[in-house]
């Protein structure tokens, strides 16, 4: 029985896994590609840790568990460095409808100021 | 783990990491190769626990966090040269 369930688990975050990778493959730029990398791909991971804890033997549990949880804690901060990089950097957004409240960073505003913030 | 789905899974995050590889090598800017790089490791995390826990070897464990430690240093080490020019 806990088998079966590890095999549908493992189904099923790959599927997840898949779906944040065509996401970052589709979306048109550094900001929606983030929500690929952040969301999709990262909760897969965390939900085939989770559900290997049932299957593995008691010296596994702890690593994985650790593992699960450095994720968790580590995905967030990049996701952000990425994209507040991303923001000093200029990028713009390429995306339909995308809303930038301080207006320089739409593809047809004016040429945007050089940053005064530092990373 | 029953055998077919085990290498159903195998072949699925190999499919994967060579879709990641393809985007590192094909991204037009420099954040998008950091960040096709950060998913190339966690699907490379995925894969190392699926190995591990089927053939229960706790071994490849301590690899996939090593790996996860070093691909969280790295992508801010990037991210912050790429933007700033300079690392401090």
């Amino acid at each position: 029985m806990d088998a079966i369930f590890y095999d549908v688990m493992v189904i099923v975050s790959l599927s997840v896994m898949t779906l944040g990778i065509v996401g970052i493959l589709r979306m048109p730029d550094i900001y929606t590609k983030l929500h690929g990398a952040s969301k999709s791909v990262f909760l897969g991971i965390v939900l085939l840790s989770m559900s290997a804890t049932v299957v593995a033997t008691e010296a596994m549990i702890y690593r994985i568990i650790l593992i699960a949880l450095l994720v968790v804690m580590t995905t967030p901060i990049s996701s952000h460095v990425i994209g507040a990089a991303a923001y000093r950097m200029q990028e713009r957004m390429e995306t339909p409808g995308a809303v930038d409240e301080t207006h320089t960073l739409l593809p047809d505003s004016e040429e945007p100021d050089e940053p005064t913030w530092r990373l | 783990m029953h055998d077919v789905v085990f290498y159903i899974a195998l072949l699925w995050l190999v499919v994967l990491f060579c879709v990641c590889v393809v985007m590192v090598a094909k991204a037009k800017s420099g954040l998008v190769r950091v960040l096709s790089l950060d998913t190339l490791t966690l699907v490379l995390v995925a894969l190392l626990i699926v190995y591990s826990v089927t053939t229960e070897t706790s071994y490849y464990l301590d690899a996939a966090l090593v790996l996860a430690l070093i691909s969280f240093i790295g992508v801010i080490a990037a991210a912050r040269y790429h933007s700033e020019r300079r690392l401090f």
